[in-house]
């Protein structure tokens, strides 16, 4: 029975990385098609540094060879509910700015914003099948929005599009 | 708070009832409306419409309520009122209600999402489920959606409820589908589906298909763009492509295109020749749907050299000269798989084999038959057949000088599939290949050859070519061997003889006898028999009785009918039958005889035999009864000579017996008595000029003694044969039949002469008479021919005082020297003379013999050959009658 079960979580796990890869690949071309259309709409250069916003983890695997696998997915899980939480703010702004007028862009970020929030339930199914449970979402919810101008706000939000798409 | 206060109201108020149930409905009455009116519960009446409900149905649960029970809500209808009798009597409503029947939705079952790609980033999923029953209300329908750890706003079916479209769905996170459907009476959900939208992506098909032809004739390449992201789904591909023209795809090995692509290179296309492409794609591992196929884009491969030569045939006319052929090579177009390309020429080479040093015989052709004159021999043919690219491998046709080898067996046809096989036994050499040649054997068209080559291994075909039904085909089957010729099996076959003759054949009696009939017909032509003539029937009758059938075998083309009725009409017909039906020719009739043959002769014999034989008979008996019979047909005549008269005139003698013609007219010896015998009923009054020329016959007659008597002479002159002949006047003969047979004495005198008496005989040929007639005639109309003048002028010429007639010294104008005159004086003396000889008749021989002799002694010396007499016997005939007194020689009178 306990093979059982271990195969059976070994099968969901694997499922679980497998589409998980390709739910992040996914993400990744989505986004960097959005990017695109978000500079062109925002008005906005595409070499416009975003190396750096506030309050945006950085997706950056530099570290994983020192971590474990299950600190692995601890740290991608709080970058992108970090992502998700920016994501929304910034889907709530581009409806303040574009407002209903560019819907196509709007369900272009609502649709990565869905896959962002996918992809984090990925990251707690695979902590779950690591016997951890995924912390609670409180301790890592993302900062207070920044009171920004309208430039930073456009610009912050090409860097959390940036995220992903790396 | 109305204008009006109701007495009444209805629990429940405007229910909606599942369809089955039971139900109950209570009627309250207001109290105030008991005070006012006596109203009480047990008076309320319920009615479904306007039909009162059964009392049995109601109960009074106290004074101001009633209820109504019905264990069946179909019985129900709208409205359900609640009615009250007032006074007993009146039907007054209180209240109604308003039923609502219906059933509680169905779980819905069968629930199916698709997500069909629209664009390159939009993936809609359509859901579709079937919704049950149909409730009788109103049912509303949702496809709820959601990821474990989120949910999704519901999807609201539009105008339909059995599908619902969600816009956008994220793939790789499992999504829980299902289907909840609600109405007045409940709410059922379908089974939940649990699915990753990644699973059941119908994705858009690759676009911008392109095709180009590759270096090799085989292959074409094929190349195009995915319209769903690599990062999305891996896609494998069915590649399927066909030639123009044909309607049957074939499709690349779906194993070749498993793998993500984006060009494909097509290979074992047939060369020169156009296909058309199209592709489809799904996800790699095959969960989800393939797409539609794409547009379809065409390409056309490179040429190749030929593949094989093509199929080569002879005719060979052997008529026109025994020593040599004309022979009729012809070929087969390659078909475009076989030709590669365009064939731009045929190559011919003809190589006698009979001879080693025979030379070659090439041929560039663009057509497909080569006619060549050839002496018979044996001869090997190679065809060559080329395009832009090259040759193809030479077919080879042996032609033998005669087709010596093993011929096939049993050649049979069977008609199947609308086509025509022909199958064959094959013999027991091995067969390189067969020739199966074929025509429309017609009437009205010649024989036109087909054929078609097959392989050594086979024993029958299909004819491959355009078969019609009801027509006759010729097939023949030749083996060819590799060093020679089997001759050629035929048989005659029909693709479809499904049909009777066109027309039936003709009949017609070829001969009639009393008992039996000779039937002949002519057999019907290929064109209208429209299949094998398996049988002829006759059918033959009388006018009134039954009709008789006898049927013939097909091959005969004559019957004989027998124990037929003589002297009968006959109806005759004939039918011709095929397999499929029979068609009657036109009728014909024929009388029988009425006797057989022989029979008449049977009859006619013996009665002309019994005809002679009485003839016979007959002639006997005349001949031993002869005497008898002469006495009484011709009587006894007493002889004239014998008669006392004769006796009585003493100048007379008795009996002419004339020696010689010198004493019987001696010279100068003329008389004054005439002899000339009138008819006793002679109606002509003579005038008498006209009588004056018988003056000279007075005195001719007178020559003669007077006496020119006596049966002998006479008889001679009065043969009836000798009359006709010398007379071409019927007149004439007329004259004569009229004459006074026996003798007449004539005791009248010419004019104021004395007469003398004289007595003469006339007999019945008259001579004496046609004499006196022709001078007449002569005198009177002077236009007697120059012969008969002559003679007048001769006899003129003893006579002086004659001379000054006119007719007469006409005369003498005429040379006495015409050879003609000659003859006819010839003639005369002749036949004269011949009377003198020979008393009875006048021998023509005689007269041929005697005519030198005279000719001879004629005044001018001219000799007349006796042919030129012969010669022309006419001028004989159409000399003058020798009836007329003739005076050859002075005083000369020959009796005729």
């Amino acid at each position: 029975m306990a093979a059982a079960d271990s195969a059976s979580a070994a099968l969901r796990r694997r499922d679980l990385c497998s589409r998980g890869i390709r739910l992040a690949g996914k993400m990744r071309s989505d986004v960097v098609d959005l990017l695109d259309t978000y500079v062109e709409r925002q008005g906005l250069d595409a070499s416009a540094s975003v190396a750096v916003v506030e309050g945006v983890p950085a997706a950056a695997a530099e570290r994983w060879d020192e971590q474990t696998g299950t600190q692995r997915l601890l740290e991608n899980l709080a970058a992108y509910r970090a992502f998700r939480a920016l994501l929304a703010q910034m889907l709530e702004e581009q409806r303040e700015q574009l407002g209903e007028a560019d819907a196509a862009l709007g369900r272009a970020l609502a649709a990565v914003l869905l896959q962002v929030s996918a992809f984090a339930y990925h990251l707690e199914e695979l902590l779950r099948l690591e016997s951890r449970g995924p912390p609670s979402e409180e301790g890592a919810g993302p900062p207070p929005a920044p009171h920004l101008g309208l430039f930073e706000r456009k610009l912050r939000g090409l860097g959390v599009l940036a995220q992903p798409g790396q | 708070g109305g204008l009006v206060q109701s007495c009444g109201h209805i629990i429940p108020e405007s229910p909606v009832l599942a369809l089955g149930s039971n139900f109950t409905a209570l009627c309250i009455l207001n109290e105030s409306c008991l005070d006012f009116g006596n109203i009480y519960a047990n008076q309320i009446i319920w009615k479904i419409k306007n039909r009162v409900v059964p009392k049995e149905q109601y109960r009074e649960i106290n004074r101001t309520v009633s209820s109504v029970t019905f264990n069946d809500t179909s019985s129900l209808a709208t409205p359900l009122t609640c009615n009250i009798l007032a006074d007993g009597q009146i039907e007054q409503n209180i209240y109604g209600i308003t039923v609502t029947i219906g059933l509680p939705p169905e779980k819905p079952r069968n629930l199916s999402c698709i997500v069909h790609q629209v664009s390159k980033l939009t993936y809609p999923m359509t859901c579709t489920w079937n919704p049950g029953r149909h409730t009788f209300l109103d049912t509303h329908f949702r496809l709820k959606y959601r990821w474990p750890q989120e949910s999704f706003p519901d999807c609201i079916p539009k105008d339909v409820n059995n599908s619902c479209t969600i816009t956008d769905v994220q793939f790789f996170v499992n999504l829980e589908v299902w289907v909840e459907a609600a109405n007045a009476l409940g709410k059922a959900e379908s089974d939940p589906l649990v699915l990753d939208p990644i699973e059941i992506v119908k994705p858009l098909s690759p676009h911008n298909l392109s095709v180009n032809s590759g270096i090799l004739p085989t292959v074409l390449k094929l190349s195009w763009e995915n319209r769903i992201s690599a990062a999305v789904m891996k896609l494998k591909f069915n590649i399927r492509y066909r030639i123009v023209g044909d309607t049957n795809w074939m499709q690349v090995p779906p194993e070749d295109t498993a793998s993500p692509r984006t060009s494909f290179s097509v290979q074992g296309l047939r060369p020169y020749t156009e296909y058309v492409f199209s592709i489809r794609c799904m996800k790699e591992d095959g969960v989800g749907y393939w797409s539609d196929w794409s547009e379809e884009k065409t390409g056309v491969t490179t040429e190749d050299k030929p593949s094989k030569g093509p199929p080569i045939w002879r005719i060979i006319d052997a008529s026109r000269s025994p020593a040599s052929w004309t022979v009729h090579l012809m070929w087969k177009a390659l078909e475009p798989f076989e030709a590669n390309g365009v064939i731009l020429q045929y190559e011919v080479t003809v190589r006698a084999k009979s001879s080693l040093f025979s030379p070659l015989e090439k041929y560039n052709v663009n057509t497909t038959n080569l006619t060549l004159k050839l002496p018979n021999g044996t001869y090997e043919v190679t065809v060559i057949a080329r395009n832009r690219v090259g040759a193809s491998p030479p077919s080879v046709l042996l032609i033998p000088a005669s087709n010596s080898k093993a011929p096939v067996k049993n050649v049979r046809t069977l008609p199947k599939d609308g086509k025509l096989w022909v199958g064959w036994t094959a013999p027991n050499s091995y067969v390189l290949k067969y020739v199966v040649e074929w025509c429309l054997v017609s009437n009205s068209s010649d024989c036109i050859i087909e054929w078609q080559n097959e392989p050594g291994n086979v024993q029958g075909t299909y004819l491959k070519g355009d078969i019609k039904p009801f027509k006759c085909y010729l097939i023949t089957v030749y083996p060819l061997y590799a060093d020679g010729q089997g001759s050629g099996q035929s048989v005659k076959a029909y693709l479809q003889p499904a049909r009777s003759p066109s027309k039936g054949p003709t009949v017609q009696t070829k001969k009639v006898g009393k008992a039996e009939a000779v039937l002949t017909w002519n057999r019907l032509t290929v064109d209208e028999q429209n299949g094998f003539i398996r049988s002829y029937t006759i059918f033959y009758k009388t006018i009134d009785g039954n009709e008789t059938a006898v049927t013939v075998d097909p091959s005969k083309t004559e019957y004989t009918l027998s124990s037929l009725t003589s002297d009968t009409l006959y109806t005759v017909r004939m039918m011709a039958y095929t397999d499929e039906g029979g068609r009657s020719g036109p009728d014909f009739t024929f009388t029988t005889q009425k006797f057989g043959k022989g029979e008449i002769e049977a009859i006619v014999v013996p009665v002309c035999l019994a005809f002679l034989l009485i003839v016979l008979l007959g002639v006997l008996f005349c001949f031993n009864k002869r005497d008898l019979i002469k006495k009484h047909i011709w009587p006894i005549v007493p002889d004239p000579s014998k008669s006392n008269i004769a006796q009585w005139s003493p100048q007379v003698p008795a009996k002419h017996n004339f020696s010689s013609k010198d004493q019987m007219y001696p010279e100068g010896s003329f008389t004054d008595v005439s002899v000339v015998e009138i008819e006793a009923d002679d109606k002509k009054s003579f005038s008498e000029q006209d009588l004056k020329p018988f003056d000279l016959l007075k005195k001719e007659k007178s020559t003669s003694e007077g006496h020119s008597s006596g049966i002998g002479g006479s008889s001679c002159m009065s043969s009836p044969r000798q009359s006709v002949s010398d007379s071409d006047e019927g007149e004439t003969t007329q004259n004569t039949s009229s004459t006074v047979q026996y003798s007449t004495v004539v005791l009248n005198g010419y004019r104021d002469q004395t007469p003398v008496q004289v007595f003469s005989r006339s007999e019945s040929t008259q001579p004496l008479l046609d004499s006196e007639e022709r001078s007449e005639d002569h005198a009177g109309g002077c236009d007697s021919t120059t012969q008969r003048q002559q003679y007048f002028k001769q006899n003129g010429g003893q006579d002086e005082t004659n001379a000054d007639r006119p007719c007469f010294e006409r005369a003498k104008q005429i040379t006495s020297a015409n050879e003609g005159d000659l003859v006819g004086f010839a003639q005369l003396q002749i036949s004269g003379q011949s009377s003198q000889l020979l008393g009875l008749g006048l021998e023509k021989n005689t007269q041929e013999a005697a005519l030198p002799d005279v000719l001879q002694t004629s005044t001018e010396g001219q000799t007349v050959r006796p042919e030129a007499v012969e010669g022309n016997p006419p001028s004989v005939d159409e000399m003058p009658k020798s009836y007329l007194p003739q005076t050859v020689r002075q005083g000369g009178y020959v009796p005729q």
